[in-house]
């Protein structure tokens, strides 16, 4: 690493691998609106995290807060055993690929690759052999004389991405990058990203409002809602075992009933709702309201033994088909409930109108305090 | 790697809370509004005050004069009629002009743009100058008016009211021509014949359809001119003088020869007055519903 | 239709008319202000050379507009900045206020100008000019620079940050190469306004320190000869020649959409 004097790296502190980056207990207002409540992440070194969440949570507000474009009222932030919080920007070290890139019109591709190398006083040679790898990586040499303006999207993402790793940053913040581009060339390129993220062993953070984004490129996936973090976890995680209700709902589909709690025993639920008695793993007080869901690609067809299976019978109302699945919708569900479930091909008896028997696992079932 | 476990520890550091220090971004702006400040607002103000301070003291003399002795009075009315008919006459001559310039393609346009902007570098003593000399006896008009036949023997040109007019409108055309050509190229073409398609006769369509839209630029075209107009000072001394007095005039007498700074400033504050009464109205009427276009 | 174009026509023909005579006549041999000229000679451009005062009001013109000018550029871009990007409260206000000298009446600035000065003492006619032209010139680059700044996008000036530069480097290397076009083409109204300037000007000259328009009303009043109007074909030139170098570098349809 070229030491310039923007970049004074000090003796690296003992840092723990598990809190590379080390966020904690930030709150960052704006104006009159709290945006960011008391929030804390550490992520791992080379870990890939993605913050996910609608527009208005705050996952591009705390990216900023990293990168040292915004000041937090409370809180610290730690790179690699490194305090930042109170360090400029431009000296920390950090690498931001932009929503919209970003890329300066006046340069060539080249030249917005070596802008950083330049601005730590790199060597000319040196800058020169390093644009030149970066392009490598990302597979634009041949366009390193180019301007800007002519390249297409996914082009100009991919030298953003390189100027932001020329300059071997200690961490990378991507701000949805992939965002305006088209879906064929957005799933290419997150698992090119991935590759050479991997690769390069850059700890990672990706903001995005797109759950199957999150979920394919991920190592952990933190949820956000409302200036927190709903659940950090790995995709399995976040997906299968969600800790709240509005981790269960943002990520992926799912059926949900609504209902009271009957009874229970030895972690076992008894749960009361429109549809009929459901039993679900959980342990809470009896009369108490809960939500109770399942993921669509758990329920089947057809009934199954008691002691297994959930079993209920509901009127099909649609059928939508999605080419390599079709999803069934079911009426009977009571007010902003609903019964998904999600079935490779559709038996040709099955009509709508029809009443359906349909079961899954008690295992499967997620059970929620209703909000 | 850790699953549920959100981290809600705090260090210690964090406890106090940060002052969200003023961005010192913000004083980037100082400069020129300090600069501003003390080198423009401040002598327009002390220009509005003395306006009100006579030899005496504070009195409205200067007011009363202008408002009330009919002298005054006619002189205002004098720049008002100046701007009124400046401003008809640019708009008439203006919008058929700006109509085609912004139908016109490509190289043409931009090459007829640069010929309508170019007038306007050059200097208003220049034009005047050469407005002089084609009103002379032997000057162009003159020579185009006996050779077409609607006078025998050249008249005096210079100094007259005509002379002025013809002045006042070679010098604002660009300024009238200029905002309605930018409404106008954003004037959709497909809705004219939308409404010949539906029937409309172009005499119609103009009515209902050109002019309502183009009215933003009319409105910026109409302020533009009327405001500077009625304040033209350069134009109405060189082309005609003492022989029509306008606000502008009476002014600069005012300060250069008789000294008297009320009546000077009063005539200002009136003056002022009127040029931005009709920059609020303008505004006023481009942000009333059915005015902004779109 | 036609009828338009045939309007547009003759409006060129109107607006260009007087120009067109004022340089046939500098080209004229006699001394008296005829058109159609009758011959051909350059003996008022030579004459030109011989006029001191007339050289010298072109020369302080010129230093006070460029002077002017820079400064208007360097405050009225920082301001602009800070407006923007909404750093400051009532930026709209703001903005408003620094365009606002475009609104008055030149008259009325001269004749506030000449009261001020007079008022703190202030008597160097060079000083005065060049504080009251830096006001004059000023609604040009704001109004320009907003425009340009309006289109740029601030994310570069992030990227620069995170790849090293400060903010006002930053500033320096990513905005200001790219709101050029709007830097030149406010400059270019902002000269030209600053030199062709006469109501604010009329006031604060004195018999020493005189700009280019009232030298020229001058000559006109006091020895009327076509000398006036070679200075004002040459004038005419530079003008034009200015122009043809501003549409190299910015395209004169984008400056007129400023």
């Amino acid at each position: 690493m070229t030491s310039g004097p923007a970049r004074a790296e000090p003796s690296p502190a003992p840092s723990t691998d598990a809190r590379y980056l080390d966020v904690a207990g930030v709150t960052k207002r704006f104006g009159a609106t709290v945006v960011l409540k008391d929030l804390s992440i550490a992520v791992e070194q080379a870990e890939f995290v993605s913050l996910l969440g609608p527009s208005g949570c705050g996952k591009t507000t705390l990216l900023r807060l990293i990168a040292g474009l915004l000041t937090a009222e409370l809180g610290t932030i730690s790179v690699g055993g490194r305090d930042l919080t109170r360090v400029a920007a431009h000296r920390r070290n950090i690498g931001v690929v932009f929503q919209n890139y970003a890329l300066f019109p006046h340069l060539t591709v080249a030249e917005n690759v070596a802008f950083g190398l330049k601005a730590q006083r790199t060597s000319k040679p040196e800058i020169e052999q390093r644009v030149h790898e970066a392009l490598g990586l990302v597979r634009m040499q041949s366009f390193a004389d180019r301007s800007v303006a002519s390249l297409s999207g996914g082009q100009q993402q991919r030298i953003a991405v390189a100027r932001a790793i020329v300059v071997k940053p200690t961490l990378l913040l991507l701000d949805e990058p992939f965002s305006a581009l088209d879906r064929k060339l957005r799933e290419t390129m997150q698992i090119e990203m991935r590759h050479l993220l991997r690769n390069l062993g850059i700890t990672s953070i990706f903001v995005t409002h797109d759950q199957d984004e999150a979920l394919v490129m991920s190592d952990r996936i933190a949820v956000m809602s409302e200036g927190r973090i709903e659940h950090l976890g790995s995709p399995s995680e976040v997906y299968s075992r969600p800790r709240t209700l509005y981790v269960m709902e943002f990520v992926g589909q799912s059926t949900r009933v609504a209902g009271r709690v009957a009874g229970g025993s030895q972690g076992n639920l008894s749960i009361d709702t429109p549809l009929g008695r459901l039993s679900a793993p959980g342990g809470f007080a009896a009369g108490a309201a809960v939500v109770a869901g399942v993921r669509p690609e758990a329920i089947l067809l057809g009934e199954g033994p008691e002691a297994e299976f959930n079993n209920l019978r509901a009127n099909l109302s649609d059928v939508v088909f999605f080419g390599s699945k079709t999803t069934l919708i079911f009426a009977g569900a009571g007010p902003g409930d609903r019964i998904l479930v999600e079935i490779a091909r559709l038996p040709q008896s099955l009509r709508p109108g029809q009443e359906v028997a349909i079961r899954w696992r008690i295992d499967d079932t997620m059970v929620f305090p209703a909000p | 790697m850790s699953t549920f476990a959100i981290d809600t520890r705090r260090h210690p550091a964090a406890v106090r809370e940060r002052r969200t220090w003023f961005d010192a971004k913000a004083l980037l702006a100082l400069p020129g509004l300090a600069f501003m400040t003390l080198a423009f607002a401040l002598p327009v103000i002390l220009l509005v005050s003395e306006s009100f301070v006579g030899p005496d003291g504070l009195t409205l003399d200067g007011y009363r004069k202008v408002l009330a002795d009919d002298y005054y009075v006619g002189i205002v009315g004098n720049s008002i009629k100046l701007a009124l008919i400046t401003t008809g006459t640019t708009l008439l001559l203006g919008y058929p002009a700006a109509f085609a310039l912004a139908r016109a393609r490509g190289r043409l346009q931009v090459i007829l743009f640069a010929l309508i902007f170019l007038p306007l570098t050059v200097s208003i003593i220049v034009k005047t100058f050469g407005i002089s000399i084609m009103m002379g006896r032997n000057g162009i008009i003159n020579w185009l008016l006996v050779n077409l036949g609607f006078i025998e023997r050249p008249i005096r040109l210079v100094f007259t009211e005509f002379n002025l007019y013809f002045g006042m409108v070679n010098v604002f055309l660009p300024f009238m021509i200029l905002p309605l050509y930018s409404v106008m190229r954003m004037l959709d073409q497909r809705l004219t014949d939308a409404a010949a398609s539906l029937g409309a006769g172009p005499v119609y369509t103009f009515a209902h359809v050109t002019l309502p839209l183009t009215m933003p630029g009319v409105i910026a075209g109409v302020s533009l001119v009327f405001s500077i107009s009625v304040a033209a000072y350069v134009t109405p001394s060189l082309l005609i003088g003492d022989r029509f007095m306008t606000m502008s005039q009476v002014m600069a007498k005012a300060y250069l020869n008789i000294r008297d700074f009320q009546l000077g400033a009063s005539m200002a504050v009136v003056l002022l007055t009127i040029a931005t009464a009709i920059v609020l109205a303008a505004s006023y009427l481009a942000r009333a519903p059915g005015q902004s276009g779109r | 239709m036609g009828f338009c174009w045939v309007v547009l026509v003759a409006v060129l023909v109107f607006l260009f008319t007087p120009i067109v005579i004022v340089v046939a006549v500098s080209f004229s041999p006699s001394a008296i202000f005829a058109f159609p000229p009758d011959g051909f000679s350059l003996r008022w451009y030579h004459a030109i050379g011989n006029a001191d005062s007339l050289v010298a009001s072109v020369w302080l013109s010129a230093q006070i507009a460029f002077l002017a000018t820079c400064t208007s550029l360097t405050l009225g871009t920082l301001c602009a900045i800070a407006v923007v990007r909404g750093l400051v409260p009532a930026g709209k206000a703001i903005a408003t206020f620094m365009a606002s000298p475009l609104m008055l009446p030149g008259l009325v600035l001269g004749i506030a100008f000449l009261q001020a000065a007079r008022g703190v003492g202030l008597r160097d006619a060079y000083m005065t000019l060049l504080l009251a032209h830096i006001v004059i010139t000023m609604p040009f680059i704001m109004r320009t620079v907003l425009a340009s700044l309006s289109l740029f996008d601030f994310t570069m000036v992030d990227a620069a940050r995170m790849l090293g530069y400060s903010y006002p480097m930053a500033l320096w290397k990513v905005l200001v190469p790219n709101i050029l076009p709007g830097f030149i083409s406010g400059a270019l109204f902002a000269f030209i306004a600053s030199f062709d300037n006469y109501p604010v000007s009329i006031f604060l000259v004195d018999v020493r320190t005189k700009t280019l328009p009232i030298q020229l009303l001058n000559q006109l009043e006091m020895s009327p000869d076509p000398t006036v109007a070679a200075a004002s074909a040459l004038l005419i030139l530079g003008t034009i020649v200015a122009l043809i170098i501003c549409d190299r570098f910015v395209g004169l349809r984008r400056m007129a959409s400023m």
